[in-house]
């Protein structure tokens, strides 16, 4: 006999789970469903639907610049993916290690990392825009002519746009991959450093045999987090180039908020929407399978 | 009966006594009991201006005009800069029932709100004088075909030539002498000539001068993307062309792909980097204020060189208030608003251009030798087109000039790829 008696829940639990599923329904399925509604209809931004279709589907695969903006949208959140967990890393351990040799100033650094984070994005892409202005007087080229560098075409060049939009990016997220993993990493049973310290392994072998495998879950979910976050980023790269020059650094986010707004084309933003919805599922998913299992 | 009559006066006579601070709040313009209310949604650079000295003038306009109607309030809805989506979403509302009484519509969408019949007359405000004298292409932008006033374009803008007279003395008049003057700056030294060319709406309008110059037309009669096509495609290339030839000759920086707004040309100005600059015309008085005055003496003003000496034009904007509201009362006090606050006093404050040559002789504020220059460019002042397919007309436009003259894209090809584009567009509306 158990200790306790039955809980509410045993045995029939979907009573209990009814008003969490209907907020989720109300608050996250009842607009994507509505999306998708849109997606097939005729809708434009100042009229309502008057007919059902696949032309948005079809004027989408039809449109020559799809596969440049998905092309620049992989390559962007690739490099903002791994960029992110490799600097957020080495941020929280950094942070981590001073803290635990009493280094002053560790509270501080890891506020001012996390200044970036809280700055809105729309900021974020001015303060960037500013930075890399290449007047002659130009913030960074100024900086690097005074070392007898540049100057740096940052955001006139295509290639050299799309870098510079990364770096925004990154500047910007950064802190939350280093909170993520600050949280985890100070979640580590310190007895293993010390058992670690006591046979005499090398930080990289202490890192690569400890902290690595028990900073996986944190991994994985730290790269679904910031993939869907970098899928969705628009505002700052808005703000920073408008997705220009030409579209070398119009991303997916990007591309649905001006079919919407420059083309009043719902229907065609409402593709989109889900298109960037299917890839952020899919990449959740792939990422927990492969990540978020637990090791053997 | 005495008694009344004080009661009467004591409530006359409290609005007229309420200091200006007490009857413009940040969503209020009135006494909050009055017992009618006009909802009305203005943008953010005139009563609620971020210059204080601006937000005073106009709290001070707009209390005056509310104490000369004690029984209205107007209920005052803030519109951010971002004009496409700010817009959008007006026209969506008021589609919806749920838009303001009164707004302001930018000039390039006043087509777009016709169109869709959101606009009410507010014909009992505007005499047919008054109508008669506004600039053409303003009259023909507010009217409707049985001559129903349907907004009031209340202020006007262009596009010039600023250019540093120290550096480029003689106005250049065609797009040769042009790149030869920034050509010859460049090698002074300077950045010859800059323009908008990054992804925004200001690069597509300005270098659209250079289009219309050649009598080029975007959109048919129906409103049709036509741009690419016949002799427009001909005019299309030779403006991109010019643009393409101006980048690669040096006569402007290759950094012109990145602005995205007019204050870039300021900060040149003003660092005496820059020889000439496609700006619009309320630079000036931007310059004005901004450089030391022996600075300020070097800069001038010409209309936009055109492929020929004779073939201008000058891309004009500039924003409408609207009555979106069926009741013709609050329709009227609307029109009444735009004409007595925005049109007349409003716009001589700011320096803006009103659309209506009368009102250049009635205030002093016009009284200065650049706005001779102005009323002749606007001469050959184009409106954009008030077709929905505008906006992403502009969009290709932009993408198609950052291509060419970031080099990637060869200017047939990116403008085939605009043309394309916006047809396919066209076809979804």
């Amino acid at each position: 006999m158990s200790a306790r008696g039955p809980a509410p829940a045993d045995g029939r639990p979907l009573p209990w789970l009814v008003p969490a599923v209907a907020m989720l329904a109300l608050f996250y399925a009842v607009p994507v469903l509505d999306v998708a509604r849109l997606a097939f209809s005729d809708a434009t931004l100042v009229r309502a639907p008057e007919g059902w279709s696949l032309a948005a589907l079809r004027a989408l695969l039809a449109d020559p610049a799809l596969g440049q903006v998905l092309g620049t949208t992989l390559i962007f959140t690739a490099i903002n993916v791994v960029a992110l967990q490799v600097l957020g890393l080495a941020i929280a351990l950094t942070v981590v290690r001073g803290e635990a040799r009493g280094l002053r100033g560790m509270t501080a650094f890891r506020t001012l990392v996390l200044a970036a984070w809280v700055v809105p994005g729309i900021a974020n892409g001015l303060i960037w825009q500013m930075l890399f202005d290449e007047a002659p007087y130009g913030t960074l080229n100024s900086m690097l002519g005074a070392v007898g560098l540049g100057p740096v075409a940052w955001l006139s060049d295509p290639n050299m746009a799309l870098a510079s939009a990364t770096i925004a990016n990154l500047w910007q997220g950064t802190a939350f991959s280093m909170i993520v993993f600050y949280a985890a990493r100070r979640g580590i049973d310190p007895v293993l450093y010390e058992v670690a310290a006591l046979d005499g392994a090398s930080p990289w072998r202490t890192f690569r045999s400890i902290t690595l495998p028990l900073l996986r879950t944190a991994i994985a979910v730290n790269t679904v987090l910031v993939s869907v976050q970098t899928l969705n980023t628009f505002d700052s790269i808005l703000a920073l180039t408008g997705g220009g020059p030409g579209r070398a650094t119009e991303v997916l986010a990007l591309f649905t908020f001006n079919t919407v707004f420059q083309n009043l084309d719902l229907a065609g933003g409402s593709v989109l929407a889900l298109l960037l919805f299917a890839i952020s599922m899919a990449l959740a998913a792939l990422v927990h399978g492969w990540l978020g299992r637990a090791p053997a | 009966m005495r008694t009344t009559a004080l009661a009467a006066m004591a409530l006359t006579a409290l609005p007229l006594a309420a200091p200006a601070q007490d009857l413009v709040t940040r969503n209020r313009v009135g006494l909050p009991d009055a017992p009618n209310t006009m909802t009305f949604r203005l943008t953010p650079y005139d009563l609620y201006s971020a210059d204080p000295a601006t937000a005073e003038k106009f709290a001070e306009l707009f209390s005056d005009f509310i104490r000369t109607r004690p029984d209205w309030k107007i209920e005052t809805q803030l519109q951010t800069g971002n004009i496409g989506q700010e817009q959008a979403r007006l026209l969506q509302q008021t589609q919806a029932g749920r838009g303001p009484d009164c707004a302001m519509v930018d000039s390039s969408q006043l087509a777009l709100f016709k169109e869709n019949g959101v606009l009410k007359p507010m014909n009992a405000t505007f005499s047919d004088e008054e109508v008669a004298d506004l600039f053409p292409y303003v009259r023909e932008a507010i009217t409707n075909e049985a001559g129903d006033v349907l907004a009031w374009w209340w202020f006007t803008d262009l596009r010039v030539l600023y250019r540093d007279t120290s550096v480029v003395p003689d106005a250049p008049q065609t797009w040769a002498e042009t790149q030869e003057a920034a050509l010859a700056a460049a090698e002074a030294g300077k950045e010859g000539i800059l323009f908008n060319a990054g992804r925004w709406e200001g690069t597509a309008f300005d270098w659209l001068a250079n289009f219309w110059a050649q009598g080029g037309e975007l959109v048919d009669a129906e409103g049709a993307p036509v741009f690419g096509e016949g002799e427009n495609r001909d005019r299309m290339l030779a403006a991109i062309v010019y643009a393409e030839n101006l980048v690669e000759s040096g006569a402007a920086p290759s950094r012109v792909t990145s602005i995205t707004n007019y204050d870039a040309f300021n900060a040149a100005a003003a660092a005496g980097t820059a020889a000439m600059f496609v700006g619009g015309n309320w630079q000036y008085g931007q310059l004005r204020n901004t450089l030391p005055e022996e600075q300020f003496a070097n800069w001038a003003v010409s209309e936009l060189p055109g492929p020929t000496a004779d073939q201008r034009a000058t891309g004009t904007g500039g924003w409408a208030i609207a009555a979106l509201t069926d009741d013709p009362q609050k329709a009227a006090l609307c029109g009444e608003m735009a004409k007595e606050i925005y049109a007349g006093p409003g716009n001589a404050y700011q320096g803006l251009l009103p659309t209506s040559a009368a009102l250049y002789d009635e205030y002093d504020a016009y009284e200065g030798p650049e706005f001779n220059l102005f009323a002749e460019a606007l001469q050959n002042g184009v409106a954009r087109p008030g077709a929905a397919i505008y906006p992403e007309i502009s969009n290709q436009i932009q993408i198609m000039l950052g291509d060419v003259l970031s080099g990637a894209a060869e200017p047939k090809a990116a403008l085939d790829a605009a043309f394309a584009a916006a047809q396919a567009a066209y076809e979804r509306q």
